[in-house]
């Protein structure tokens, strides 16, 4: 699902990552670990045509990212649900109308999104919010929010950076869980933290960085 | 509102001057309808050759229409038009005053070029002494009519790119503004079409709607220059000589305008597109 080969990134002859190189195969849930300054984010970007690397390529869903033509680099968002520690979620508009977003730019019919928003809505558990502005939830249902709008339209793969980052540690297993529950019906799910609480609750497999380097690779086991 | 309202300002200055034009040129066109060209013919031409004159000139396709104005004719009419005048050619005895055509030509051929170039051509057929038609005042008129032409294109363009940055700097305000929610639809998997749609359409409306609104602008002030006129003793009756744009001319600048706005649109987004790359 996910392939890393050799891939470089320098920012200004700093390294921001040197030489990685893994898999991730599909439904698998993994966790990029690594302090601020690792490399965590810019890794994410890459995987989603937002950042481009100096050396190597990077394969997501059999398509090499780094040979896209920034016309198809959409296309690949759509497969691809993210979610972010600020949320970013559109302050004027609804829970509902934020989580339809990715179907709204895909010209889906009105009936479809009405429907998939509401599943979604549903498996995060914010149905009862739907016509709230986001300033009217809690940090938490904030973030459920955003998990719903990244897999309102079924990614293949989840990406997560610092998703517990504003939460306090009840609010962080409750969104690992939420992780977990999308990985079970199948979506790959990578989650980049430095949050030990996270690897203690995922008995999965851990990826390390620091500086830019892949240090360890493990698998936890429960 | 505000760049609505400031891109109508800026369209009517253009308007008032191609309004200007517009009216010049419709005017320059009834005086050169009005121009009549006078052939004048030798003064022993025999009766056969001037109707070989006569038959020449009916035959050019440039004229539509000639009068022949024999000497005698010439007298009567010097006689009507200098009355106080007339004793002055009692005095030679004889008529000095030549017989002539009076030619007025076809559309086609009215133009100050066209004119002298029949002229030209008229002057040398055997019999025709000279031919009068006011050249230097058509010369005149011409020139007139391509300066206010020149000055009215000058203008026309850089109010036309100033109304065109407006709208940019509006939409460019509007992007910033936006700018959060353009990175997020970008990173859902928004095409650069879906987010630059609604902008384009929005300078373009803004674009449509500044140039209605000074064309409602136009046309109050061009009602009040007729009311102006009606009143005014001197330039009473004069008012119904004028005009404003037809529909057909309406609806073009308003098709500019959403042109303009379209380009000034189009601009902003793509330099807020570069920057954010």
């Amino acid at each position: 699902m996910i392939q890393l080969i050799h891939v470089s990134k320098r920012y200004d002859q700093r390294p921001a990552l040197s030489d990685v190189t893994f898999e991730i195969g599909k439904g698998e849930f993994v966790l990029l670990m690594g302090p601020s300054g690792a490399g965590k984010s810019t890794l994410l970007r890459m995987l989603i045509g937002a950042e481009r690397p100096d050396e190597g390529q990077i394969f997501v869903h059999q398509k090499n990212v780094t040979t896209l033509k920034p016309s198809d680099i959409p296309y690949l968002r759509r497969k691809v649900g993210t979610v972010f520690q600020d949320f970013r979620l559109l302050p004027k508009k609804s829970v509902f109308g934020n989580v339809a977003l990715p179907l709204l730019v895909q010209g889906i019919s009105s009936a479809d999104i009405r429907r998939k928003v509401t599943e979604a809505l549903r498996a995060v558990g914010v149905e009862h919010k739907r016509d709230h502005l986001p300033a009217g939830l809690s940090t938490g249902e904030q973030q459920r929010v955003c998990i719903a709008r990244a897999i309102v339209n079924g990614p293949v793969v989840l990406l997560a950076d610092e998703p517990t980052g504003n939460l306090d540690p009840a609010l962080t297993s409750e969104i690992i869980e939420l992780f977990k529950l999308i990985n079970a019906r199948g979506t790959t799910v990578v989650v980049a933290t430095h949050d030990p609480q996270v690897m203690g609750q995922v008995n999965r497999r851990v990826l390390t960085l620091e500086q830019g380097r892949l240090l360890l690779e493990q698998r936890v086991m429960e | 509102m505000v760049a609505i309202v400031t891109t109508a300002f800026t369209l009517a200055c253009v308007g008032i001057f191609l309004l200007l034009y517009v009216n010049l040129r419709a005017a320059a066109g009834w005086l050169q309808d009005d121009v009549k060209i006078i052939v004048y013919l030798d003064e022993r031409l025999a009766a056969n050759s001037v109707a070989e004159v006569e038959q020449q000139l009916r035959g050019d396709r440039a004229v539509a229409s000639m009068l022949f104005i024999s000497k005698e004719q010439a007298l009567g009419e010097f006689k009507e038009q200098f009355p106080s005048e007339s004793h002055l050619l009692e005095g030679l005895g004889q008529n000095p005053l030549p017989a002539s055509f009076v030619v007025a030509l076809s559309p086609t051929f009215r133009s100050p070029e066209a004119v002298k170039r029949w002229a030209e051509r008229v002057r040398q057929i055997a019999g025709v002494s000279k031919v009068d038609y006011n050249q230097d005042w058509i010369d005149a008129l011409a020139t007139l009519i391509r300066s206010i032409e020149l000055i009215a294109i000058g203008i026309g363009i850089v109010l036309s790119a100033a109304a065109a940055t407006i709208i940019a700097n509006t939409i460019r305000l509007t992007l910033f503004a936006r700018r959060d929610e353009i990175a997020i639809l970008r990173l859902i998997g928004a095409t650069t079409a879906f987010i630059r749609v609604p902008y384009l359409l929005e300078g373009a409306v803004l674009g449509a709607l500044g140039s209605a609104l000074s064309l409602i602008m136009l046309k109050f002030m061009y009602e009040m220059f007729r009311q102006q006129m009606r009143t005014t003793g001197r330039f009473a009756g004069l008012e119904n000589l004028i005009a404003f744009f037809p529909p057909s001319v309406c609806f073009a600048l308003v098709a500019v305008g959403l042109g303009l706005g379209f380009a000034g649109s189009f601009v902003s987004i793509r330099r807020f597109g570069e920057a954010k790359a």
